[in-house]
């Protein structure tokens, strides 16, 4: 498991995401400043409406666990070219996040990238 | 001389002037609908040529100390949490919806008696009445976004919004005394064509602020883009469902 930290101005679309975050409730715990990327097994995945809902199984040098994830509403992931047959429970894929600033498990997904390779949004690098 | 079945007889003279009476009593109306622009289509937040969306208008709101402590008492209940209307699939409400909508576009069909804007976030609909089809206000019950009614003056439309209901949540908090004037227009096209929406807003609010509040929202047309359905409320019973059937000990199937 491989968990990579790059630290990247704020993007464009980020700005833009954070402040649709900001539009449904605070967003406050996110650090939409850094990116970080986490791979991990599939275990749920809602993609929803105001917020996605993603729980993966991820292997670091904490450990193995569950972590749940929140990220983009579906329309905005729908508009970056998520599909529904994108990946399904049991994959594994490879999430970009604006981590928790308090350094806990778990972040605001924005971008993914499937076990076929494909991306939606901007998974390696700036949007 | 021109004759009549019934054998009167009209002078050229009276022809003429009834021809000028009904020539000057069409040609306003008839000139009045073609200077009617026609605001159908998907709408963006106005991005210019760069790609970058302009700020959120906020503009200066001056609350009054009822305002400001109803909104505190919000505040103090709600922040840190994820507790927020839009988590419970409650839309924007006027005038949110119209200044920022989280972000996401907005469509708009016109028609001759009645504008449908439709704000993608939340599939919110707003259903602005004019001439005939407009009803009185009083006749309705209070909504977030109001009983909107609309009237042309030139090329601009003038949209009245009464009937709101009072909201603590909004980042415009009103109460239920609002009323809300929107102008709109079709502003300068960009310099590749694309037309460019603004509408002049305008709150009055005697319970809850100072003063008017005013604020200009621009939008540009999209026109390879769609708005889009937005489902929010089925996964709210859904998991209300499934915590039915697990306490019954059943098995659902829904997907």
């Amino acid at each position: 498991m491989k968990l990579l930290i790059n630290i990247l101005g704020i993007g464009l679309c980020s700005a833009f995401f954070s402040a649709v975050a900001n539009a449904h409730h605070s967003a406050v715990q996110f650090d939409f400043r850094n990116t970080v990327l986490v791979e991990g097994k599939v275990i749920e995945a809602r993609f929803v409406n105001p917020h996605m809902h993603l729980v993966l199984q991820v292997t670091d040098e904490k450990g193995t666990r569950e972590i749940q994830f929140e990220g983009h509403s579906r329309n905005n992931m729908a508009r970056q070219g998520l599909r529904p047959d994108l990946f399904a429970v049991g994959d594994n894929i490879t999430i970009r996040i604006a981590p928790m600033h308090n350094g806990e498990d778990g972040g605001y997904v924005t971008a993914v990238r499937g076990p076929d390779g494909t991306e939606v949004g901007n998974v390696s690098g700036a949007d | 001389m021109y004759k009549f079945k019934s054998g009167k007889r009209l002078s050229s003279l009276t022809v003429v002037v009834m021809s000028g009476l009904v020539t000057s009593l069409c040609l306003p109306v008839l000139a009045q609908d073609t200077t009617r622009p026609d605001f159908s289509g998907a709408w963006s937040t106005f991005r210019n040529t760069d790609g970058r969306a302009s700020a959120m208008p906020v503009g200066e709101l001056k609350l009054t100390p009822q305002a400001t402590r109803a909104r505190a008492d919000y505040l103090s209940v709600t922040e840190g949490t994820d507790i927020s209307h839009g988590n419970s699939c409650v839309g924007y409400g006027m005038p949110a919806s119209m200044l920022g909508s989280g972000g996401y576009p907005m469509e708009i069909i016109q028609r001759d008696d009645q504008l449908f804007v439709i704000y993608e976030a939340y599939n919110e609909i707003r259903r602005i009445y004019l001439g005939e089809e407009a009803g009185d206000p009083g006749n309705f019950f209070p909504e977030r976004n109001g009983y909107s009614t609309a009237h042309w003056e030139g090329d601009r439309l003038i949209v009245d919004t009464t009937r709101l209901k009072t909201q603590v949540d909004s980042r415009y908090p009103h109460s239920n005394q609002a009323t809300i004037r929107e102008v709109y227009y079709l502003d300068e096209p960009l310099d590749d064509g694309t037309r460019v929406l603004a509408a002049e807003l305008t709150m009055t609010d005697p319970l809850w602020l100072e003063a008017p509040y005013v604020n200009v929202k621009r939008w540009q047309e999209m026109s390879d883009y769609h708005v889009m359905t937005y489902e929010c409320t089925e996964p709210l019973w859904y998991d209300e469902m499934t915590a039915l059937y697990e306490e019954a000990g059943l098995e659902m199937i829904q997907e």
